[in-house]
């Protein structure tokens, strides 16, 4: 028993020490800063993102109740929270690490930005640095992907181009994802990749991907930047998955199933021992009346 | 003499008050007629002006298919919930899905919001689970693991073979659910469950006199009925709006993710990644509860290895206390 107590205490120190090492955010998402400067109303959206999404481990900030974990979730009026930049902030967000959750997939940029905007705002010192404004003419107008696939290499080929001097032009050096849709989510194909110079993207697509009836897959395409592109993206339907079907969990004949459904050896076995045994009284009371049938006539003779 | 004379003057009277009575007559007659005719008139026109304005009173609706549309007040009828159309649909399922779930258990630290939300959804009380957190301890030399337990939604569902009634059933997506207005309470599915996932309403629901009047519906077993069983219905109602369900989306640890198998895709609560459904189960080595028992359940785990929250004593007694 003291050993196990004994196991128990190195894991802690051990799960101790390998989470509170440092975590490093890279130095080009540590100097990312706000597109946006937080206002008072973008103060209240972040309060409202933060008691959704983060109280149910850090807690109310600057009342100390975060959740006993071992590392201890900081609370967000902390130092140890407010020595982060903003861009360490974003990329921890983002990201996550350990049991702190990446939100990559479940709060937009904006969102995120706002919850640190919230987070901000218990430090008095604060003065915000606003992201540099992107130079005139960097920003892309109707951005336009054009999806299509290539059979002989199981490949989606994406083209991007965008409208510069009124003039349709490919879009070189852009980041893009592709993803898959399935009933609850996307399901990201491939990895991230950059257009080249004519701004076509190609990804490997895997080739067990299950499509609907006749193999047609729902695709999607998403800058991974997602402020030089605004909310730009592609949506297709495209014959390149795996043409699956499968039957109705409840079409087979089963014991559990109903009674429509019931299995054939039940039916027959059930059937014919109800005509037996009815069969059986029948005959029974047939020889009674044969019987009773003979002894009124011996009494005529 | 006197009194003859008092009489005739009576009578004299009396006919002088009936020909001012008729002369008045006619008179209030005259009056009366006019404003009887003035006031049909008047309401006559405030009729055919009603009848005739183009939108008078209109008020706007959302359709089914998410239109905006403008209806007069006067054609709005009260509507009564179909109860048994949705019980049919709720039989029927949505065609084309096997849904799945898939709990990490390395990533359980009982929170225990998963139970909190389910019971919020389902009106129950505190201490009834459609799904619990147990503590796990498979020998003396083994660390202790914590593992959500909701309805394992079996491919060959002993409950559903031994119910006398056809009050629980299988649908074609793969979800086991309880029509608790057939159900008859004989809880033959109680003892037939090898994992104790269905309960018993053995009081008055919660929330009995709020709910009273409410339409049942067959996928969320809302209203609670006494003397039925019930259990974890994979949040059905919500599947049916493409959404995750209630103990899904509440984790704040990203233990659970659900999905559906046709599409070989699981999308996580926490996190909402989406990940291969296959892929997930091959490199972590996914497993059923019980696999010998060839009930196919639809709920798979994932072994607790590398857990990043380890059992405290403390937590074992909020486990056990509740």
């Amino acid at each position: 028993m003291k050993r196990s107590y004994l196991v128990l205490f190195i894991i802690f120190l051990t799960a101790g020490r390998l989470f509170a090492q440092e975590w490093v955010v890279p130095a080009e998402n540590a100097s990312k800063r706000s597109p946006f400067a937080f206002k008072d109303s973008v103060r209240q959206a972040g309060a409202a993102l933060y008691m959704t999404n983060c109280k149910s481990c850090h807690g109310d900030p600057g009342k100390n109740n975060t959740v006993k974990l071992v590392p201890p979730p900081p609370d967000p009026a902390s130092a140890q929270m407010q020595k982060n930049s903003d861009g360490d902030m974003f990329y921890k967000l983002t990201v996550g690490r350990g049991p702190m959750p990446s939100f990559k997939n479940t709060l937009s940029a904006t969102d995120i930005w706002r919850i640190i905007s919230f987070i901000r705002s218990f430090n008095d010192k604060y003065v915000q640095e606003l992201a540099p404004s992107l130079a005139p003419g960097s920003t892309l107008e109707q951005v336009k992907f054009l999806i299509g696939i290539i059979k002989e290499t199981n490949q989606v080929q994406v083209k991007i181009s965008s409208l510069k001097d009124k003039v349709r032009q490919p879009v070189a050096n852009a980041e893009v994802k592709l993803f898959a849709k399935r009933y609850f989510g996307n399901l990201m194909i491939d990895e991230a990749h950059t257009s080249d110079n004519q701004g076509v993207v190609l990804f490997k697509f895997p080739a067990n991907l299950p499509g609907d009836k006749k193999g047609f897959v729902q695709l999607l395409v998403k800058p991974t930047d997602e402020t030089a592109f605004g909310e730009a993206m592609a949506d297709t339907t495209l014959s390149i998955g795996v043409a699956t079907y499968r039957p109705p969990l409840n079409e087979q004949r089963a014991l559990w199933n109903v009674v429509q459904k019931t299995p054939i050896w039940l039916l027959l076995t059930y059937t014919f021992s109800v005509l037996a045994v009815w069969g059986l009284i029948i005959y029974v009371l047939l020889q009674v009346r044969a019987i009773y049938k003979s002894g009124s006539e011996d009494k005529k003779v | 003499m006197d009194e003859n004379k008092s009489i005739t003057d009576q009578n004299i009277n009396k006919n002088s008050e009936v020909s001012d009575s008729r002369r008045s007559f006619f008179k209030r007659f005259g009056l009366y007629g006019a404003a009887a005719a003035a006031g049909g008139a008047a309401i006559y026109s405030g009729h055919s002006y009603e009848e005739n304005k183009p939108n008078h009173d209109m008020v706007k609706v959302l359709t089914a298919d998410n239109k905006l549309v403008e209806v007069p007040r006067s054609q709005i009828r009260d509507m009564k919930v179909d109860v048994s159309r949705l019980t049919e649909l709720g039989r029927e399922g949505l065609p084309g899905r096997r849904f799945v779930m898939v709990i990490d258990l390395a990533k359980c630290r009982n929170a225990r919001k998963c139970i909190q939300a389910c019971q919020g959804a389902h009106h129950l009380r505190p201490y009834e689970y459609h799904i619990n957190t147990l503590t796990m301890q498979e020998s003396a030399n083994t660390a202790p693991y914590y593992m959500p337990k909701p309805c394992q939604h079996c491919d060959n569902p002993p409950c559903v073979a031994v119910c006398p009634v056809d009050a629980t059933f299988k649908r074609q997506d793969g979800i086991v659910l309880i029509d608790n207005e057939r159900c008859i309470g004989c809880r033959f599915c109680v003892a037939a469950c090898p994992y104790s996932a269905r309960m018993f309403h053995w009081e008055e629901p919660l929330f009995v006199e709020g709910d009273k009047g409410k339409s049942y519906n067959i996928e969320l077993n809302v209203p609670q009925k006494k003397g039925t069983v019930s259990k974890c219905l994979f949040s059905a109602d919500r599947l049916r709006e493409g959404k995750l369900p209630y103990c899904v989306s509440s984790c704040p640890n990203g233990v659970y993710y659900f999905g559906d198998e046709n599409q070989d895709a699981v999308t996580n609560g926490t996190t909402k990644e989406t990940v291969r459904l296959s892929e997930l189960l091959k490199v972590n080595g996914g497993y059923h509860l019980m696999p010998e028992l060839g009930t196919k359940p639809r709920v798979y785990y994932l072994p607790p290895k590398n857990r990043l929250f380890e059992v405290t004593e403390e937590k074992e007694k909020n486990a056990e206390n509740v």
